[in-house]
């Protein structure tokens, strides 16, 4: 079957896993804490977008601050919305995606300098690989060792009995979705830095892969990152597999590049795992 | 004798209602005080004024002779002021020792082994045992109500409110639970237990105030001279003498209902009934007794055709209707009066008169043809309404409108309503006050001696059944156990069989 290279296989992977990572993270706190996000696709596009401006005109580190900024102030609509206005999750969630790729899209065509298309000030890589390696091992021993986490689990199983123990609910979650912003803005800033310019729909559909990454580790943080780099893994498959011949059959190319869309769509479908879900998502 | 908790004048309204109206409440300290009083007497308001939860219009709070005003429960807790309400506040997908530190986490980081270590001492002093890192949601009822007052321990409450305790415990476990409360009092610590179940208050308190209709109405020490007994109790709570229920034997008629080996599954796959095999004849009203969970829900969803069968038949008038479904069954007669009724009872946007036919219009005289007929209709609902007095403002208006008594008051009424058969109740008098419940059992039990049919009640409230129903029957752990010859009205006797302690 043509030439599989398992050295370029390892080496690629983790970098295709890195932004998945960050965004189930993001996904991590957002849905522990009851709210349903959707809308991690949105956060992380906004982030892409305003990096890559930003970068260009101010330097990398401002780029990423910028980045995270614009991805929170998403998270941020999306906590306003669904706990101030009691909208809908999945309703809110879609409009944050819509506005994102409208906003996107909008920034790059408004501020783009034709004359500068050239490469953008990039982060060394290894912020990243760093940053999206210890964060689920950060989460997995905030929420099983601190205050602020036994807090996040309890709001997102059940809010009401939370709140009679004193708990405030609604601080709870407009915390987990600030992090969402940060964790979203990173892997967005990461996506850029990692392919050098913005393009419009860069994310490609990876806030849903995250999410459905997310749904399959059961909400906790090691096995949602364990899922994150299998998905990883058969992207950079994907990847090696285009254009080669399986059993003697040319596969179209289409195939292989479905794969991870596939997987996910099958763990968004809620056969595997959903009756782990936080008890209290989506109550108000 | 030291007074801890003083409340004077205390008066609240909602809109035009008044809730309470000038209400005093002084409690000793180290002492287990109860406050009984009818649904919407107020004893929960004045509680919730005590602990933070809402504000009192007008009124004096003084805890150790300090004026306070708490503006939430974290302000009530801080001055050791704590409640454990009805519905348990645990929350079962943490462990036991997550729920106990919630909201009063011994700091930013959680050192588990010495919160654990805290904890045991804790339950230790109170003769309880946990394993605290299992889930709580596998603690029985008796288990969790423990870890509900070890919650209150663990804040340093010393003054703790208990909203109806023993609600949902076997009579054992209640009994195992006032040993624990004399304890704590014994210690210094002062217990404000709200209740409707007298023999409690006679038994375990030492001092009872009676609230009736948001005032003041008796305050009395127990165990002095002049000790109220129960019919006094019930006197002033109602507000009249009330009657002594006689149940007139009545001699079985034929079978109506006969359950063979029944084995249900329930919801999560188990097996929840276990072979039950029971047999109701004509004119008689049989109480099921057990702790919630035993089963007792997916045997009525197996009898009124919804549950998964795995075995054993259902015979109604002798003949085999295992197979049958719901709407089958409710033209055969079978009714229910659900437990819980705004979710499963009713429709609470419809208005009193759809919901009068709900469920029954597909029957005579509801049908005519393919329509519904309406004057029929505003009939039955006139009369359902009347049946216990539902109070409401029109039968157009929804069924929202209605109080919660008020709907229970209209769902069992309908169960009543054209020509039952069987009529299966679970919990039938819940969240009703004593002239309602009297008036829901006499009901019953005239329909069923009238109209030879017969009943299944579900209560977990045992002194309740006894004194209501032909025969009591308990239930545990998804089987069924009748009580030994000669023990038929033995409240301990099927208590023990209750717990399958027999």
């Amino acid at each position: 079957m043509g030439s599989f290279d398992l050295i370029l296989l390892l080496k690629t992977a983790p970098g295709l896993s890195l932004a998945l990572l960050l965004a189930a993270m993001g996904g991590l706190t957002s849905e522990r804490s009851g709210i349903i996000n959707i809308a991690l696709e949105g956060k992380m596009l906004i982030s892409c977008c305003v990096t890559a401006l930003m970068s260009v005109a101010f330097g990398p580190w401002i780029g990423l601050l910028g980045g995270i900024g614009a991805a929170v102030v998403l998270a941020m609509l999306h906590a306003v919305l669904t706990q101030m206005y009691r909208v809908d999750h999945i309703v809110s969630g879609m409009a944050i995606n819509i506005i994102a790729f409208g906003a996107s899209n909008f920034l790059d065509k408004k501020f783009t300098d034709i004359n500068r298309t050239g490469e953008i000030p990039q982060l060394p890589f290894e912020f990243y690989y760093v940053a999206a390696f210890a964060l689920p091992l950060v989460l997995w021993l905030y929420l099983r060792r601190t205050k602020g986490g036994l807090r996040l689990w309890a709001v997102g199983n059940d809010p009401d009995k939370a709140r009679q123990m004193g708990v405030d609910p609604v601080k709870v979650r407009y915390l987990a979705l600030l992090a969402t912003g940060v964790f979203c803005g990173l892997a967005g800033a990461w996506l850029v830095t990692n392919a050098g310019r913005f393009v419009d729909g860069m994310t490609a559909g990876r806030g849903f892969i995250a999410l459905a990454a997310l749904i399959l580790g059961g909400w906790r943080p090691i096995p949602a990152a364990l899922a994150c780099i299998a998905f990883g893994l058969l992207d950079s498959i994907q990847l090696q597999l285009q254009g080669s011949k399986l059993l003697g059959a040319g596969i179209p190319s289409q195939f292989w590049n479905s794969l991870p869309y596939l997987a996910t769509l099958i763990a968004l479908a809620g056969l595997l795992g959903r009756n782990r879900a936080p008890a209290g998502l989506g109550k108000p | 004798m030291s007074t801890i908790v003083s409340m004077t004048g205390i008066t609240r309204r909602f809109g035009a209602v008044t809730a309470l109206d000038q209400v005093d409440l002084q409690v000793e300290a180290g002492k287990i005080h109860a406050l009984v009083g009818e649904n919407g007497a107020g004893k929960t308001t004045l509680m919730r004024i005590l602990y933070g939860g809402l504000d009192a219009d007008a009124g004096v709070i003084e805890v150790e002779g300090q004026s306070r005003h708490f503006r939430n429960s974290a302000e009530a807790i801080a001055s050791g002021i704590g409640m454990v309400s009805q519905h348990y506040s645990i929350i079962p997908e943490l462990t036991c020792l997550q729920n106990l530190m919630l909201g009063a986490e011994p700091g930013l980081w959680i050192a588990e082994r010495d919160a654990e270590a805290r904890a045991t001492e804790l339950a230790t002093r109170m003769g309880f045992e946990f394993s605290w890192r299992a889930p709580a949601g596998s603690l029985s009822p008796a288990g969790a109500q423990k870890l509900e007052i070890l919650k209150l321990l663990w804040r340093q409450a010393r003054i703790m409110i208990l909203d109806e305790p023993t609600a949902m415990l076997s009579p054992a476990d209640g009994d195992a639970l006032f040993v624990s409360l004399k304890q704590l009092a014994a210690e210094g610590d002062t217990i404000i237990l709200v209740t409707h179940r007298l023999p409690e208050v006679l038994q375990h308190c030492s001092h009872v105030t009676v609230l009736r209709g948001g005032r003041n109405v008796a305050h009395a020490a127990i165990g002095e001279h002049e000790t109220p007994d129960a019919a006094q109790l019930a006197a002033w709570i109602v507000g009249h003498e009330v009657p002594e229920v006689q149940i007139e034997a009545v001699a079985p008629g034929k079978p109506v209902l006969e359950i063979r080996s029944l084995r249900v599954r329930g919801d999560r796959g188990e097996e929840a009934v276990k072979g039950i095999s029971l047999r109701l004849h004509e004119g008689e009203v049989v109480g099921l007794a057990g702790v919630d969970g035993n089963g007792q829900r997916e045997l009525f969803q197996a009898l009124i055709g919804v549950g998964t069968v795995l075995e054993g038949s259902v015979l109604l008038d002798g003949r085999d209707v295992t197979r049958d479904g719901p709407v089958e069954r409710l033209r055969q007669g079978v009714r229910l009066i659900p437990e819980d009724r705004h979710e499963e009872g009713v429709v609470e946007d419809w208005s009193l008169e759809l919901n009068a036919a709900l469920g029954l219009q597909r029957l005579e005289p509801l049908r005519s043809g393919l329509w519904v007929d309406v004057g029929e209709r505003r009939a039955l609902a006139g009369a359902i309404a009347e049946r216990f007095r539902t109070k409401h403002g029109g039968l157009g208006l929804p069924m929202r409108s209605l109080s919660g008594g008020n709907q229970q008051r209209f769902v069992a009424a309908r169960a009543l309503a054209l020509k039952p058969r069987v009529i299966l109740a679970f919990q039938p008098t819940r969240g009703l006050d004593i002239e309602g419940t009297l008036a829901v059992y006499a009901a019953l039990r005239e329909t069923c001696r009238r109209e030879g049919v017969c009943a299944i009640v579900v209560s977990f409230d045992l002194d309740e059944l006894l004194e209501q129903c032909d025969r009591v029957v308990a239930i545990n752990g998804g089987a069924l156990f009748e009580p030994k010859p000669g023990e038929e009205r033995d409240r301990a006797a099927i208590g023990r069989l209750m717990v399958g302690a027999a």
